[in-house]
């Protein structure tokens, strides 16, 4: 065991409560490991366009803190890594396996992309949400970090072109999988969220309507970073003109088990809606909803500013869509103010699809069980005045590993849990 | 230079942490305001020289507008009192050397101000268009 | 003179270069003299664009830099900082403010935004000419913190600042810790009551070596600033002396002995108290006190208890804090006299005396001598107003207003709960609840902003009628006998918190926080952090989340005994300086004192004391004084590259 291997505080997770948990932590001085499953920490929030209600953009928020992160001297962060066999020997004495993926291209890559053009092989790229195509060997997207390329090797052709023309020499197929023994003394729960799979409510004909998207697919689209420069949709490229929203798509719905609200759907709708009515100044924008959750701060304000631009609210529940030949969409919806059942066509339609718990952490522990709550979430075992804990004493949850959340509240959570954590490592050491 | 034709050009002293947090404020809420006002920050509006105010003039702004701090201010309570008292003694110059006192404003400005701010701007623009 | 300038100009995604020709700053930026680079950039904060930067500092031998992109309030220190990986000093970086000041300003206008920017970055690469390489000020800070407020925020601080080393004063208004969450029964969604977690809580802090709770006071003064707080703080006297062992017996004498009555606002005035009381049954500490507001000071208590002390004097106490954590927390608010038939109609309460009510009436829910069958919960009084202030959503009103009804139908029988909403916003895992109420049959109605629910009384009956939205906007009426509304929060009073301490207040009158997402519990007022409802409208949970961030921010800014500040300070030239005593008269730090060098009397300021403020400057007769960073070249240069 080197001594490298040691470390104060394990953070589970690179997104924005992961690196606020992290970064709190270190400017105390704690000394963190941060693990990051995916090639780039920045977590979902790194790829969203502008934010509510401040309407600051995502990354202008993000990116600052994901520097910070990456260049602090107290952090010491693995992407594309994993979190094994936490055990818990002691108070203030964890270990775990930590597990570091091959990417198959060293550190000495530049990001310059040339790989990216010589490789032949074309696959859906998972980080425009599938909207475009990639390549086997890719920089994950434009603001990652770290900026250097991967290959996705199920998927390589092994073809060894980007080997030759890569300048940095940095392309390694030799790497292999690389087991670290880890020690830290508590650890935070970051893991946040999975979105729902929308295949899951057949009606609504995503994945066989193309002109179904869902949100997160919108956002790509107006993010600067964008895909195609413009608002598409993707049947056939054409600019739309009237898109709806609907509302609670896997949320607040027993029948596909989640009886509970997401807490941001709403909001993010509405937010996407005022976008849209700035880059299509042409376009109507219908949203369909139960009850519009405008609850924080400013969101009553925001809310009231997209009526005010003219986004229609429709307070009924979306029954089936079907789609006609031209591409455009009937949506079949009980309009609840009238009472009746009604029938509208749009060309294009956003399924505000809702957030499921991202239950990787329920593995992720060996000889302690950590509880989770009725909707799988982390249990917060007294939430009401220590919401970071957990059933584990010096194991704490931040962000929407605990529950729906929106930004703002992840990173109030995120605060929470690394002053829980700061008192612990502290009483420990006493 | 056709000074007529075009628009008044405003210079706005501006206060760190209280009436620039509120220009931005504007800005972020997208609301317009004349595009030839310029503003240049100062920590605390107690802090802008005579001379400065004089220099813009002289180089062809048509108003000068402090954004003060007022009863917000962090550093002093006497910062309404020592900013009017800047703003006193501007104008007699201004009246010495043969410019119009109107042209120099002073509002306070606090740092959710971005309403009054706006209005500010469209008024002294108007007024000194007329 | 800096003449090696880079000029980085940002289109921030699409913020500034859908309204601002990027390309055309770009070009003329370029010409300007001094600059020997001009690079627009599609995000000037990644990580990438930084290390680009820093780069380019190195190669092309760089001396200062300039980025125009959004508010310095953002992205000041992020490029300060890389500036300094280059081996730049950090203040050669200058921040050009071309989104908030330009492109959304002006987005109505891109030409002329465009021109506007030309100009801004032009006034930039001024001050970059002119700007001076500059070492912050370290000053010592002490490991102590002020926490005002000992609500279930305040308290939760506190414990958690001790546990990380850090010294607390904990301070309370009231006699009673526990702010308004003591005064509520079972709490969504643990259901232990407002007296448990606030005694778990109090018992904690009693047991913490390192903090001191004072009750009964308030913040009388407050001089220095982050790191260095002195405080006074004043303290009123409980009128009981300090060892009390006044027993339950005696105390109950000394109660019916007490002639004085008034409304118990504990209650919210739905019983009466005496002058000498304890909170119940929420009362820690567990001494009486004797409201003194009330008193009369007839003596009758001191006969039967010799621990009473009606000669207690207010006494004023001195601390010295690094940093100050406002957790003054929130207040229901008060309907208008007639809203809603408040005052008017007599079964017409509002949820927080419902609240009260519940805990005081076992078996049978009786109010003003009637059995109460049929509730009426109307939503969304003082939230969301049309025509009044309170434009916001009080966010914890419609969960807690379920939760009660849930409690109601649990508690008494026969009860009938009829909810007129203007839409439930029982967000997130809440909505269990809402469910749960729907099931055992609660009545949801509702109605949209235009058209308000209204209560009227007909012949000793009180109706409540709406427009419901969720019948065909069918007009229904209920007969209730009890209308309960759903009011909403606001702050509490704070004015003289207010005053002294100068924390900005945002539009729905809540203390504002710098960014909601960068720096959620901090305010521009350095070291004076804010968090829980006092902030916005938050349940307990939100509450504890906020000012557990807001234990960790404050540790991690005082903890390590010193802190960096702004190396802002005014200079005083001794050849221009003729003694006038001007400049120190106006100085509110005291921070420029007489000083004789070479057999001239000049003044001299003094670094320790001096805050940048500035106010110096313009009293000087002999324009003595120049502030570093905002010295006459700077500002002046920057003039002329505006107007050009």
């Amino acid at each position: 065991m080197t001594k490298s291997n040691e470390y104060d505080a394990l953070v589970i997770g690179g997104g924005i409560a992961g690196e606020e948990a992290a970064l709190n932590l270190a400017n105390i001085g704690y000394k963190i490991l941060l693990v990051e499953k995916d090639l780039s920490i920045g977590g979902k929030m790194i790829h969203l366009s502008k934010v509510f209600p401040t309407l600051d953009c995502g990354a202008c928020i993000t990116t600052p803190k994901v520097s910070e992160t990456a260049r602090h001297p107290n952090i010491s962060i693995f992407t594309n890594s994993v979190i094994e066999d936490i055990e818990k020997h002691y108070e203030n004495d964890f270990s775990a396996k930590l597990v570091e993926k091959p990417r198959y291209v060293t550190e000495d890559c530049t990001g310059c992309q040339i790989c990216e053009e010589k490789c032949p092989v074309v696959v859906e790229d998972q980080y425009q949400w599938d909207l475009v195509g990639r390549k086997a060997i890719y920089v994950p997207f434009s603001i990652a970090n770290p900026r250097i390329a991967a290959i996705d090797i199920e998927n390589c052709s092994l073809c060894g072109l980007c080997e030759k023309v890569c300048p940095a020499f940095a392309i390694d197929f030799s790497q292999e999988e690389k087991i670290h023994e880890v020690n830290f003394k508590t650890v935070i729960i970051a893991t946040g969220f999975e979105l729902f799979d929308p295949t899951l409510i057949p009606r609504y004909g995503y994945g066989r309507f193309k002109n179904v998207v869902t949100a997160m697919q919108m956002e790509r689209q107006l993010v600067p970073t964008r895909p195609f420069n413009n608002v598409l949709r993707p049947k056939d490229g054409k600019m739309p003109d009237n898109i709806a929203y609907v509302l609670c798509t896997g949320s607040r719905d027993e029948t596909v088990g989640t009886p509970i609200c997401s807490q941001v759907c709403c909001m993010y709708s509405t937010k996407q809606a005022q976008l849209l009515m700035g880059a299509l100044p042409m376009a109507d924008v219908t949203i369909y909803y139960l009850h519009i959750r405008a609850f924080g701060k400013g969101f009553c304000e925001f809310y009231q500013q997209a009526q005010g631009m003219g986004v229609e609210f429709i307070k009924g529940k979306v029954g089936l869509i079907k789609e006609k030949e031209n591409g455009n969409l009937l949506l079949r919806y009980e309009d609840i103010q009238e009472g009746i059942v009604k029938e509208a066509e749009h060309d294009l339609v956003v399924l505000s699809v809702g957030i499921l718990p991202n239950t990787d952490f329920s593995t992720m522990f060996k000889n302690v069980k950590i509880e989770q709550d009725d909707f799988e979430y982390v249990n917060q075992v007294d939430e009401l005045s220590s919401p970071a804990k957990t059933n584990i004493n010096g194991v704490f949850v931040a962000g929407t590993s605990s529950g729906p959340m929106d930004i703002p509240d992840s990173i109030l959570s995120a605060g929470a849990a690394s002053a829980e954590a700061a008192g612990y490592l502290k009483g420990g050491k006493k | 230079m056709d000074n007529k034709k075009s628009a008044p050009k405003i210079l706005v002293f501006s206060t760190e942490k209280i009436s620039d947090p509120a220009i931005d404020l504007a800005g972020l809420l997208k609301k317009h305001y004349p595009p030839t006002v310029y503003t240049i920050n100062v920590p605390c509006s107690s802090a802008i020289k005579t001379k400065w105010i004089l220099r813009a003039f002289d180089k062809g702004f048509d108003g000068v507008f402090i954004a003060a701090d007022g009863t917000d201010c962090s550093f002093s309570e006497t910062c309404t009192l020592r900013t009017g008292e800047l703003v006193k003694q501007t104008h007699l110059i201004m009246k010495e050397k043969g410019i119009d006192p109107a042209k120099l404003k002073m509002a306070a400005i606090c740092s959710v101000c971005s309403d009054p701010f706006v209005k500010h701007m469209k008024n002294f623009i108007s007024a000194l268009s007329n | 003179m800096k003449n090696r300038i880079g000029v980085y100009i940002c289109h921030c995604g699409s913020n500034i270069s859908d309204y601002v020709d990027v390309e055309k700053v770009k070009e003329i930026a370029g010409k300007e003299d001094s600059v020997v680079l001009s690079k627009t950039t599609m995000f000037a904060c990644s990580d990438s664009v930084q290390k680009e930067i820093i780069d380019d500092i190195k190669e092309q031998k760089l001396d200062a830099i300039v980025v125009a992109s959004c508010s310095p309030k953002l992205h000041l220190f992020t490029f300060r900082n890389v500036a300094q990986r280059a081996g730049l000093n950090p203040y050669n970086y200058i921040q050009v403010n071309v989104r908030e000041q330009c492109s959304w300003a002006h987005s109505d206008n891109p030409p002329k935004a465009t021109e506007k920017a030309i100009k801004l970055v032009k006034a930039g690469i001024e001050k970059a000419k002119h700007s001076q390489p500059l070492t912050p000020i370290s000053i010592p800070s002490n490991n102590a913190v002020l926490v005002v407020g000992a609500g279930i925020a305040g308290m939760r601080a506190a414990i958690e600042l001790a546990e990380m080393g850090t010294e607390v004063f904990l301070i309370e208004r009231e006699y009673f810790v526990g702010g308004r969450a003591s005064q509520w029964n079972e709490l969504f969604s643990t259901n232990e009551t407002g007296r448990e977690v606030v005694s778990r809580l109090y018992n904690k802090i009693i047991k913490t070596n390192n903090i001191t709770l004072f009750t009964g006071a308030d913040i009388d003064s407050k001089s220095g600033g982050v790191g260095n707080f002195d405080i006074k703080i004043k303290i009123k006297p409980r009128h009981i002396k300090p060892n009390c062992k006044l027993d339950l017996e005696n105390f109950k004498k000394a109660v019916e002995a007490c002639p004085v009555d008034f409304d118990d606002p504990f209650n919210f005035n739905l019983t009466k108290q005496k002058a000498i009381y304890k909170n119940y049954p929420s009362e820690f500490p567990e001494i009486p006190a004797i409201d003194f507001d009330h008193c009369t000071k007839c003596g009758k208590c001191v006969k039967i208890c010799s621990e009473i002390d009606l000669d207690q004097k207010e006494e004023i106490i001195n601390v010295n804090v690094g940093a100050i954590l406002l957790t003054t927390g929130s207040s229901p608010y008060e309907p208008e006299i007639s809203e809603f038939g408040y005052k008017e109609i007599d079964n017409v309460i509002t949820l927080q005396q419902l609240k009260r009510l519940i805990e005081l009436r076992e078996g049978e829910l009786i109010y003003q001598g009637k059995k109460i069958k049929n509730v009426a919960f109307i939503y969304c009084v003082g939230s969301r107003q049309v025509l009044g202030e309170n434009k916001y959503c009080s966010r914890y009103c419609c969960t807690s207003a379920i939760h009660t009804a849930i409690m109601l139908k649990e508690k008494y029988k026969g009860i009938n709960n009829f909810h007129f909403t203007r839409g439930v916003r029982t967000y997130g895992k809440q909505e269990i609840l809402y469910n749960k109420s729907s099931k055992q049959g609660d009545i949801f109605l509702q109605s949209f902003a235009d058209s308000p629910a209204e209560v009227y009384n007909e012949k000793g009956q009180t109706f409540v009628k709406i427009k419901d939205v969720l019948t065909t906007d069918k007009q229904l009426e209920v007969k209730a006998d009890l209308v309960v509304l759903v009011t909403g929060m606001v702050p509490r009073e704070n004015n003289s918190i207010n005053n002294i301490l100068k924390v900005p207040i945002g539009r729905d009158k809540f203390y504002n926080e710098i960014h909601p997402k960068l720096r959620p519990v901090e305010t521009v007022i350095d070291g004076v952090l804010i968090a829980g409802s006092c902030q916005a409208p938050l349940n307990i949970t939100e509450s504890v989340k906020s000012s557990l961030s807001a234990a960790a921010k404050v540790n991690s800014l005082i903890s390590k005994g010193e802190i960096e500040l702004e190396p802002t300070l005014a200079q005083i030239d001794k050849l221009l300086c003729e003694w006038c005593d001007k400049c120190t008269s106006v100085c509110p730090y005291s921070a420029i004192e007489k000083k004789e060098v070479n057999g001239k009397v000049i003044a001299e300021v003094n670094e320790a004391n001096c805050k940048g403020c500035g106010i110096c400057l313009p009293v000087c007769p002999t324009n003595a004084i120049q502030l570093i960073g905002y010295t006459d070249v700077e500002i002046e240069s920057m003039i002329d590259a505006l107007i050009d």
